[in-house]
Parts: structure tokens; C-alpha cells; sequence
């Protein structure tokens, strides 16, 4: 309906060029959304994602300092970073029992001030052209950065219906104390869903990084509100349990799409926000509707 | 025969600010209120003193580079014993505290630097009555209850960049601007000051005025879409290389020539000028505003008249001058109009 809309508003929307940039737009919010998915189907939600993803560009810019060679040993390391990131948020969550949304919240500062004290607030070195060819590379329409994008939704997406993993997620999420009696490790799920979470949001970071060529301490503000807001349209219950990152890709490219018709049709930034606004709103209130007349079932 | 000349540009630069600044109390005593010089003899002490400087945040670059001039110049000065620098982090209701912590701590001078404009108006109105006389740099606060405020104006900025454009297109093209955080007051002066400008050329055509957040990656993706839906973009109007060197990228990756477009002393935006060799205009929002809010503190305290108001002049890098400015070895975030010798650059 949304495709058909943006052809209406704007028939600039099916350029080649233009799809080439809404979807790699959309890649690096998907990358850290498919992360954000998991936790929330596990019951919980990270805050702290928008600051992995500034750390990640800011550290891969100062330790590559240009040099191709560097592009692998410095892009583990940012997932390593990531993923001890996401252990922190794991722990603190599961051995404090402390509510997701205030820890990561608290994480997201406290990964804010190391990438501050490392970088003195002046971020140094530059990307190399290999990972810019990651970032803003592709091939005719189809971007670099889409393409792991939609892998990565793909193996989650496998893992979520076909893996016991995944089946453990849905039931910690859908209710902790049955999953717990069940037999289900709920920590470990609990805290792998964040280590999962933060790497992926390192490695949107490194995308990020080739898309933007410079380390920028706040690149990657917005995409906490974003990713859970591109969840949630998709379908996926902020309760937890309910949901699928099939949705999530769905939504992404939503709220992709929507950015790029309201500048099309030439839309004041205040009405911008309102459009956007009411999108979600309209998602939330729609699966509302859905779920409480599934209920009868 | 300096002192004179001093005055002549002070009497200048008020002409406009003038009649707006009539005090409702009488915080500060002109000596002469046609100059709008204050008489800071009541203010003046022997060395040493103690000095604080609330600053709002250290939170981006350009924050960064100011902080480093205040303390550079505050350490140029003997006669001050202790300099304390507080970081409110962005958060008015901490830089309170924090002016409350420093006029515990009982120092002679407050120079502030305020993280927002209507907020932090209790904290220097309790300085001023208590006899600590304040410097408001950078941002302003709406009392009266300050010595003298230093900044380098958006509004001017804003306008120079529109000039400039106007006069590369000969008065007449299309173009988009790109603004910073809608609301916020640099990037709404800027946008004034352009505006200004703009409204006397009928042929200048603006397709599109859009705020980016001061964001390279918003500024990319703006522009992107902006290509996309105009033909023909003849110039580009942007208060920030933030957002400028996203939009750079953008017309480049899209294979279009770049038009003329505007930015500051940022020297990611300066590289790619050099590299790329567009068309380009650097009007810089001087760091260093920072080190005359310190000269002038110590003005204050050695009882020197100090202006009512100090517009820093801003440097304007053209093609001609640009190797001056631009430095390949640093970093991209680095601001060019810079005072700072070598070694208080920021490192790593």
C-alpha cells in the first residue's frame, strides 16, 4: 500500500538511484534492528544500541587510520567491543533483575563517556576505501550494505523458527517463570539475546562507518527510538513473545520509505515528524486490534 | 592610538545592539553608555584570583576546541591561582549546581558558558548580586545580570554564507538549505541571517529548506533524496559542514558536479574543498571565543572597562586562502580557526 502511495506522491520513487538510496538508508537502521528484535521477543529492549554504533564508527575511523589492512583485525574488534557491551547490559540485567530499559539506558551513558575519554571529543584517523565499498558500495540498484542486511535477517530469522535457540527466546519472552520451570536456562537466553543485540549494532556501526567515511561521535544517534520504533511496526509485541524478524525488515523499509516520500513530496520538517508519528501510532493501534481479536481463538 | 581604534570598532559593532540593551535593573554601570563600555573598577582586585568556568558541555568538537582555548589562555595568566572548569553536560539543571559549587568555592570571576539561554539566568543573576562579576560566552542568557557577553554572531554567519552564494550565482539559481537542530538558536540565527539576504533576490529560488540535525548521516540522506527530486540544484546553503560534508558525499556518489556551498572552518569540509576542488566558502564560528572571554575576565578583574558586548570576527576562507586553513594531517572534526599552538591541539 505504502509502495503504491510513494508512487502516487512522487514518481521520482521508482528511480533506480532512489531505491539504490532508500535501501541503503535502510541498512544499517535493519542491521541494528534485527538485534533489537531479538531482545524485545526476549522481553526485554536496549537503549544503548545508538551508542554502540557511534563507538564502533568512531573506534573503526582512529585504529584503521586509512589502511585497508587493518579493515578485518580492527572490524573483530569492534564486534568484540560490541558483544562485551551487550554481556555487560546481559549481566547487569539478568543478575540485578534490573528492568532492561534503565540499565541500557545507564549503559548507553556509560559507552558514550569511554568513546569521549578515547577520542577527547575529537574523533581522528578516516575509513579506508574497503570499508566505505561495505557502507556505500553495490552492485547496479541493489547496495553492499542491503545485501548483509537482509542475510543477516535471514539467518535470525531461521535461527528464530527452526533452532530450539529460537524457540527459547519466544518462551522467555512470552513468559518467564513457564520458561524457567520448563527447564529453560532464562539468564543465559537472556543475556546471549543482548551480546547478540550489541554485536549487531557494532557491525551497523562499521556499515555506518563506510557510509558516512569519518569517525563521528554522534553517528548513530536516533537509532535506539528508531530500531525499537521499526520493530514494533513490524509486529513484534514490546511484551515480548509475539513477533518475527520478517515484520522487523517490513518495518525498516516503512520507516525508510516514509522518510523518503516526505522529502519528496516536500514536506516541512514539522509535518515530517507528525507523518512519521502517526505511522506508528497507526501500527501500534493496528496489532492491538489483531491480538485482542485473536484472543477468542 | 590601539585603545582608540578598539573603541571605534566597539561603537561599530553595538550600533544595532544599541537600543535592545536598555537594563531593567542596574547590574553593571556604563561609563559610557553611547559605547557601551562597563565600569568594572568595583570589580577589580589584586592577584591571585580564583577564577570558574561553567562550561554547558564538552559534547561535540567545536565544544571541545572552545573548552581548550578558555583553559589555554587561563593558563597564560600567573596572577590566576585556581582556575576551576566545570562540565554541566548539556544539562542546565546540573550547570546550576555547578555555579553553585564554584561560588562556594569563592571565586572572583564566573565566566559561563550556558547550555541553555532562560535557565541558567538565576545561577549568574546570585553571582552578580553577591559581587562576583560574570562572562557570558558563547550563548546567551536573557538577563541583564552579566559584565560583558563575547560570541561570534550565528546571524552575521548565516548572512555571509547567503552573500556569498548570491554573489557566486549571480544573483540568480535555484538552491537548498540545509539547516541544523530545528529550534535550536545558532542554527535558527543562521538561518535568519540568511533568509535576509535571500528575500532581495527573487531569481535565488529556494527548492527546499531542511534542518539535518547537525548530522553527516542525515545530511547524506537528505541530500540523496534531494537529488533525486530536483534536476537542477545551482547551490547549496549550509550552516554546518556537518551536514554540508554529508551532502558533499551525497552529490558526488550521485555523479553530479557539486555546486557552490557553504560551510565553517571544519576541517573535514576544508579537506574536501582541497580534494575535490569545488566551489566553497568557510565563514568559521570562532573557537577561540573562548580565549577572549578569559582576556576579558582578566580586564575585569584588573578593573579595565570591558565592552557590554564582543562579536568575535569570524574568519572567511575563499579559495585563495584555503591552504592557510587546511590541514591534511589532522582530523576531520578539527576546527581550523584556531588559536592554539601545536602542542594544545587536542590529541590522542
Amino acid at each position: 500500500m505504502l509502495l503504491v502511495a510513494a508512487g502516487v506522491v512522487s514518481p521520482i520513487f521508482y528511480r533506480p538511484q532512489n531505491i539504490f538510496n532508500v535501501l541503503q538508508q535502510a541498512s544499517v537502521l535493519g542491521i541494528v534492528s534485527v538485534g533489537q528484535t531479538l531482545v524485545i521477543l526476549s522481553g526485554g529492549i536496549d537503549l544503548s544500541v545508538a551508542s554502540i554504533v557511534s563507538t564502533s564508527c568512531v573506534f573503526a575511523a582512529a585504529l584503521m587510520a586509512g589502511r585497508n589492512t587493518m579493515v578485518v583485525p580492527v572490524a573483530l574488534f569492534c564486534l568484540a567491543v560490541g558483544a562485551l557491551a551487550g554481556f555487560l547490559n546481559g549481566l547487569i540485567v539478568t543478575r540485578r533483575n534490573a528492568p532492561p530499559f534503565i540499565v541500557t539506558l545507564g549503559t548507553a551513558l556509560i559507552f558514550q563517556g569511554i568513546r569521549f575519554v578515547y577520542t577527547k571529543g575529537a574523533p581522528f584517523g578516516s575509513i579506508p576505501s574497503w570499508l566505505r565499498f561495505l557502507g556505500r558500495g553495490g552492485v547496479s540498484f541493489v547496495p553492499v550494505a542491503v545485501i548483509i542486511f537482509l542475510a543477516l535477517a535471514l539467518a535470525a530469522e531461521y535461527i528464530l523458527r527452526r533452532s530450539a535457540y529460537g524457540r527459547k527466546i519466544y518462551a522467555v519472552g512470552d513468559n518467564r517463570i513457564a520458561a524457567l520451570y520448563s527447564g529453560i536456562d532464562v539468564a543465559r537466553i537472556t543475556l546471549s539475546v543482548y551480546v547478540l543485540s550489541g554485536t549487531l549494532a557494532a557491525f551497523g556501526g562499521l556499515v555506518l562507518a563506510g557510509y558516512l567515511g569519518f569517525g563521528d561521535n554522534w553517528a548513530g544517534r536516533g537509532y535506539e527510538l528508531d530500531s525499537i520504533a521499526a520493530v514494533v511496526v513490524g509486529g513484534t509485541s514490546l511484551a515480548g513473545g509475539e513477533g518475527n524478524v520478517g515484520g522487523t525488515v517490513v518495518g525498516v523499509l516503512l520507516i525508510t520509505i516514509l522518510f523518503n516520500i516526505v522529502l519528496l513530496a516536500g514536506l516541512p520538517y514539522q509535518f515530517q515528524q507528525i507523518v512519521k508519528g502517526l505511522v506508528i501510532a497507526a501500527a501500534v493501534i493496528f496489532y492491538s486490534f489483531v491480538r485482542t481479536s485473536g484472543e477468542g481463538r | 592610538m590601539r585603545r582608540m581604534l578598539t573603541v571605534l570598532v566597539v561603537v561599530a559593532l553595538l550600533a544595532a545592539f544599541g537600543a535592545s540593551a536598555v537594563l531593567a535593573k542596574d547590574w553593571v554601570k556604563f561609563l559610557d553608555s553611547d559605547k557601551m563600555l562597563v565600569d568594572t573598577s568595583m570589580y577589580a582586585k589584586t592577584p591571585p584570583w580564583k577564577i570558574g568556568f561553567s562550561n554547558a558541555s564538552i559534547s561535540n568538537s567545536w565544544r571541545v576546541f572552545f573548552a581548550r582555548h578558555v583553559e589555554y589562555e587561563a593558563s597564560k595568566h600567573p596572577e590566576i591561582a585556581e582556575f576551576y572548569v566545570t562540565d554541566a553536560q548539556d544539562n542546565p539543571t546540573k550547570q546550576l549546581a555547578d555555579v553553585e559549587d564554584l561560588l562556594a568555592k569563592g571565586i572572583d570571576l564566573l565566566i559561563i558558558s550556558p547550555a541553555t539561554e532562560a535557565a541558567l539566568n538565576p545561577a549568574v543573576e546570585k553571582a552578580m548580586e553577591k559581587g562576583v562579576p560574570v562572562v557570558v560566552v558563547d550563548r546567551k542568557v536573557t538577563t541583564d545580570a552579566y559584565v560583558t557577553f563575547v560570541e561570534s554572531s550565528n546571524y552575521q554567519m548565516g548572512k555571509i554564507m547567503a552573500e556569498w552564494l548570491v554573489e557566486k550565482l549571480g544573483g540568480k539559481g535555484n538552491i537548498v538549505m540545509l539547516s541544523g537542530i530545528a529550534g535550536a538558536g545558532p542554527a535558527e540565527d543562521r538561518l535568519k541571517g540568511a533568509m535576509d539576504v535571500f528575500k532581495n533576490y527573487p531569481d535565488i529560488k529556494i527548492l527546499e529548506q531542511q534542518y539535518c540535525d547537525w548530522s553527516p548521516v542525515v545530511g547524506k540522506q537528505v541530500m540523496a533524496t534531494l537529488i533525486q527530486k530536483y534536476p537542477q540544484i545551482d547551490g547549496v546553503w549550509a550552516d554546518s559542514a556537518l551536514q554540508g560534508s554529508g551532502a558533499i558525499e551525497a552529490l558526488q556518489e550521485a555523479g553530479r558536479p557539486i555546486p557552490p556551498i557553504t560551510g565553517e572552518d571544519m576541517n573535514r569540509y576544508l579537506k574536501m574543498w582541497k580534494q575535490l576542488g569545488f566551489e566553497g566558502v568557510a565563514v568559521s564560528f570562532p573557537t577561540w571565543q573562548g580565549q577572549v572571554a578569559v582576556q576579558k575576565a582578566i580586564d575585569i578583574l584588573n578593573g579595565i572597562p570591558v565592552p557590554r558586548y564582543v562579536d568575535c570576527p569570524r574568519v572567511i576562507i575563499t579559495k585563495e586562502n584555503l591552504d592557510q586553513f587546511v590541514r591534511m594531517d589532522l582530523p576531520d572534526e578539527f576546527f581550523m580557526d584556531s588559536r592554539l599552538p601545536e602542542e594544545w591541539l587536542p590529541k590522542r
